[in-house]
């Protein structure tokens, strides 16, 4: 029997779908591996390229939007993310689409006010059906805006718990988040999340804590998303369900992803073994992906990590997955790669000291640049402003000790001017009612105006919401898209091209109406600072002249 | 007939000419000034000779051009439009140097160049005349002339300079003040731009069409024409977009046809001409002058009827007689034509000298192109900015009117900015769309220039892959 099309389903019934499922269902996560393992590189060319693949494997949902791809999408894809997520929903009519956000950051580092919140909520829940949303402290009052307004639209919501190790990440405690949950958001219409991002604690341990949860609130459901970094995390996935989750996250194995998710073929293969068949999965569909998806990988080989292979140190380090290529690709920048080793320790050190709290973003962001700006300057010789925000509760509180006092001192009175001590600096600056502490709200009006000014023409409320999350690079993309258009038709290995193109290279693509087209390079010639690329487009030749930037001396 | 004729022109209308010729078995001369040494009408023709270095003053050397003429062999010489096309001198040393002139003679160009005999001739056969006050004298009797032309006739007053013509040396006024100032003014520029300075007041009409009729004469004293043409859409007297047939009421159509035979043959008049009239709102008919040459606009005429103008002309400057009859005429369907500049419309119409670096044009049913450009030109910034003129024919106006915009849309011209986006912006637009226009239709369209330029999508990505080239990355995915 076929299962039903989720999407066509009330908010309660899809719910109710996944409770009553026997067995499990799977969460493709593209987002994440490209994230986690590709420095958040992978364009929408191959996701399109296997979208029809994918929506016939029969996953419960596809993570594609979300996470920090907004910003990547904005920032190196020059793609704007509602169009490719219009892009997939139409590519991908049967399966649901899914999406990761940080609470009040939403696909942000910080926190934005509340009006910013639902609007841009309510913009990306017209594609995206469903919203896995955690906050690095676990503090619930941080998913309340999107979690409102989520369910206002009919999406389904994953409020999910940070998981992490420790002393203090007991059982208990993450039941009296579960309730804290429960309590906002009800039982019945919302899935509860476990968010594994840097792949921590054993099978047994992810089994225990489902088995408590489902123990105390039986009617909750479960899914449950890890990370691989240390290889483990089939056994934890395989112990997640068999404890009583209903859905966990998976790769492609054609991605053969390190510090993302594990691969979905590897997955089914073993449940296997425990009695759970492949129901509803088509797994020719999936090998297929996975073929396709081996010949694409190619085109991102740059972006992958510079160390290859699991991690089982992660353990000790903590950073989570999602943050892994980019904080090598920053060790890289300023040198401090062959230190990598020396920067994990501190990143350990300063979790601890900072109250145990989750590396993951933005709290992933904050302790690492901590850890690298502590091993580069000395010890939090050079605290960043977002460390500052932190200690001063910005984000919220801390959720099982707060930071020695020493800290308090060195990164809050280091370089004032007005003698004020932390403890005051805190009472008036960082005390109060949180809503005190959340940021002023925006005019949109006059924002729009701005924008409207800044681009010489209408803007639309899509528009209008890149901009306030992300201002500057939003208006840089949209510039960007008015000079060139839809640039994500041009294939990965065009797009990421090094060097010049050999005389006589062709380059083709289909188009968005489905027509072929083909660029021909005929000659490059460079004079006067001034680069003249010939070719033929389609069935015309022309040349374009770029002025070269000039060469420091 | 001759077996070789010389093309006194340039750009599109002597390569018309020359297609003509060659299908006629003549051979042709194409001359050039050095500043013109790359045009495409010196390609397509048999021959070339450079009469000078230019710019602009040696395509007006008549002594060059008949010297040329004699030089090549060429027996005949045809001026095409502009230039030296309705010059009396022209066909006068044309004939004292024994060279056969495809156009008028001499004295039908000297009467029709002036506005006064030609008024006067259009006038003795019964045509009606937009009411004139004759030439104005000078000072302070002309003042009161002019004072009382204007009381007698009301505002709005058209004050024209005698020797002006295409649109130039006209100027138009609301009040008295604004009368006698502007006589002095029109007197100095019609004296600078015509070397005349005489100028007349006539009657300025509400919601005028310029309608004229396309008539051709031999030297046998057959005279026919070939139906109406609308060229109301004008930018500061100058045409934009001509359409065939004016569409007037037949019995308006009728009589305006017949009354520009009627002036032809009071004019005495040999070879293809055209009669230009106003038709008010109450298609009430003025006339309003004769051009003796060929018009741009000649190729709306030609979609219609079926007929070669130009090679009419030339048969009958060798003598030969008309071709067709009148009975032989009949208007079938509709054609626009409109000019495809290399101008920024949205600077002021701006000449935009430069490379065409991509040109790439429209085809299909009931498009014809009449071009002087080619991929890789240099248009100079010598000579007028012309860089092809589109006619669509179509069974009716809405058909003509959808082809158009399908011919617009199937140009993709890189390097230059292009009349095209504002014509893309009048095709769209309803009052065109309803044929509701008249000479006032740019000025009362503002928002026609309102329009955006959308580079072809394909080209973006081309110029994003030439960043990448240029750069050895994407310097908007990637660092160096």
């Amino acid at each position: 029997m076929s299962r039903p099309l989720l999407k066509d389903l009330p908010l309660h019934d899809r719910i109710a779908f996944v409770r009553e499922y026997e067995g499990y269902l799977l969460t493709n996560n593209e987002r994440d591996v490209s994230q986690s393992d590709f420095k958040g590189r992978i364009m929408p060319w191959t996701t399109l390229r296997v979208a029809s693949l994918r929506d016939e494997v029969g996953y419960f949902a596809f993570e594609i939007s979300g996470g920090a791809s907004v910003h990547v999408d904005l920032m190196r894809k020059q793609i704007n993310p509602f169009e490719k997520l219009r892009l997939v929903r139409e590519a991908m009519p049967k399966t649901l689409i899914q999406a990761v956000c940080r609470g009040h950051s939403l696909f942000g580092y910080r926190p934005y006010p509340e009006k910013v919140i639902r609007f841009a909520v309510k913009l990306f829940a017209q594609y995206i059906d469903v919203w896995r949303c955690y906050d690095f402290l676990n503090h619930i009052d941080n998913l309340a805006v999107v979690g409102e307004e989520v369910i206002k639209a009919g999406k389904i919501f994953i409020p999910s718990l940070c998981f992490g190790i420790g002393p203090e990440h007991t059982n208990e405690f993450y039941l009296s988040k579960v309730q804290e949950i429960v309590n906002r958001f009800g039982k019945e219409d919302i899935i509860l999340g476990i968010k594994n991002h840097s792949a921590l604690g054993t099978p047994e341990r992810i089994a225990d804590l489902v088995r408590a949860i489902r123990s105390d609130f039986p009617e909750l459901v479960i899914a449950y998303h890890g990370h691989n970094t240390d290889g483990n995390d089939l056994a934890r996935m395989m112990s997640a369900v068999r404890a009583g989750a209903k859905i966990v996250e998976v790769s492609d194995h054609g991605f053969g992803a390190w510090y993302s998710q594990a691969p979905a073929l590897s997955f089914v293969q073993t449940m296997e073994d425990y009695g759970y068949e492949p129901k509803g999965l088509n797994l020719d569909a999936m090998i297929q992906t996975s073929d396709i998806l081996r010949q694409e990988r190619r085109y991102y080989e740059r972006f992958e990590s510079p160390f290859k292979g699991v991690d089982p140190l992660v353990r000790r380090h903590k950073l989570t997955g999602g943050a892994v290529s980019m904080a090598y690709e920053q060790a890289e920048q300023i040198g401090l790669l062959p230190r990598i080793h020396e920067v994990f320790q501190e990143l350990a050190q300063v979790i601890r000291e900072l109250g145990n709290i989750w590396p993951v973003t933005p709290g992933s962001q904050i302790l690492w640049s901590t850890a690298l700006s502590n091993v580069l300057y000395g010890r939090y010789e050079q605290p960043s402003d977002d460390l500052k925000r932190l200690l001063l509760g910005h984000y919220g509180p801390f959720p099982f000790y707060d930071p020695p006092e020493w800290i308090y001192e060195k990164v809050l009175e280091k370089g004032r001017t007005d003698g004020k001590k932390w403890h005051k600096i805190l009472a008036e600056e960082g005390s109060g009612a949180l809503k005190t502490r959340r940021p002023p709200e925006e005019d949109f009006e006059a924002r729009k105006q701005e924008l409207e000014k800044e681009l010489g023409r209408t803007v639309t409320d899509e528009e209008l919401c890149l901009y306030l999350m992300f201002p500057r690079d939003a208006v840089n993309y949209l510039r960007f898209e008015r000079q060139f258009g839809k640039t994500w038709l041009l294939p990965p290995n065009v797009w990421y091209h090094r060097g010049r193109f050999q005389d006589g290279t062709r380059i083709t693509f289909v188009d968005d109406k489905g027509k072929s087209h083909y660029i021909d390079i005929v000659s490059t010639q460079e004079a006067a600072g001034i680069c003249k690329t010939s070719c033929i487009v389609d069935y015309h030749f022309k040349t374009f002249s770029v002025p070269l930037p000039v060469k420091a001396s | 007939m001759f077996k070789k004729l010389l093309v006194a022109n340039r750009g599109e209308i002597a390569i018309r000419i020359i297609r003509a010729a060659e299908e006629l078995g003549i051979k042709t001369v194409a001359i050039y000034e050095e500043t013109d040494r790359f045009a495409m009408h010196i390609m397509r023709a048999d021959e070339a000779i450079c009469i000078g270095p230019g710019p602009r003053k040696d395509y007006l050397n008549i002594d060059k051009i008949i010297q040329a003429a004699k030089k090549t062999g060429a027996e005949a010489i045809h001026p095409g439009y502009g230039f030296l096309s309705e010059n009396p001198e022209f066909p006068k040393k044309c004939r004292e140097a024994g060279l056969i002139f495809v156009g008028p003679p001499s004295d039908v160009i000297w009467n029709m160049s002036s506005k006064v005999i030609a008024r006067n001739i259009a006038e003795s056969v019964g045509i009606p005349l937009i009411p004139g006050s004759g030439v104005l004298p000078d000072g302070e009797e002309g003042d009161e002339r002019a004072l009382d032309f204007a009381r007698q006739h009301g505002f709005p007053i058209m004050v024209k300079a005698v020797s002006g013509g295409g649109g130039r040396g006209i100027r138009a006024v609301y009040s008295e003040n604004e009368l006698l100032k502007s006589l002095k003014v029109a007197r100095s520029e019609a004296k600078l731009a015509f070397g005349n300075p005489e100028i007349y007041l006539e009657k300025g009409l509400l919601k005028p069409r310029h309608v004229e009729v396309q008539i051709l004469a031999d030297a046998y004293g057959s005279i026919i024409h070939l139906g109406t043409r609308n060229c109301s859409i004008q930018r500061r007297h100058q045409k934009l977009i001509e359409i065939a047939p004016a569409m007037l009421p037949p019995l308006i159509e009728e009589r305006v046809c017949e009354a520009a035979v009627r002036a032809a043959r009071a004019a005495k008049y040999v070879n293809a001409g055209t009669v230009e009239f106003l038709v008010d709102a109450e298609n009430q008919y003025y006339f309003l002058e004769v051009n003796t040459r060929i018009q741009v606009e000649h190729t709306v005429t030609e979609m219609v009827t079926g007929f070669d103008i130009v090679r009419e002309q030339i048969r009958i400057a060798a003598g030969e007689r008309l071709s067709i009859k009148q009975e032989d005429v009949v208007i079938r369907g509709c054609a626009i034509e409109l000019r495809i500049n290399a101008e920024d419309p949205q600077a002021g119409f701006i000449p935009q000298p430069g490379v065409i670096e991509v040109y790439q044009s429209p085809g299909g049913h009931g498009i014809r192109l009449d071009g002087a450009a080619y991929q890789g030109y240099e248009i100079p910034r010598f000579y007028d900015s012309l860089i092809v003129k589109l006619t669509v024919y179509g069974f009716t106006w809405e058909e003509a009117v959808d082809r158009l915009k399908r011919a617009l849309d199937g140009f993709n011209i890189v390097g230059v900015k292009t009349t095209i986006p504002f014509y893309r912006a009048i095709v769209d637009e309803p009052d065109f769309r309803s044929r509701n226009f008249d000479t006032s239709y740019i000025d009362s369209h503002p928002e026609l220039l309102n329009y955006r330029v959308e580079e072809n999508p394909i080209d973006k990505l081309a110029r994003l892959i030439a960043e990448i080239n240029a750069h050895g990355y994407n310097p908007y995915a990637d660092i160096p």
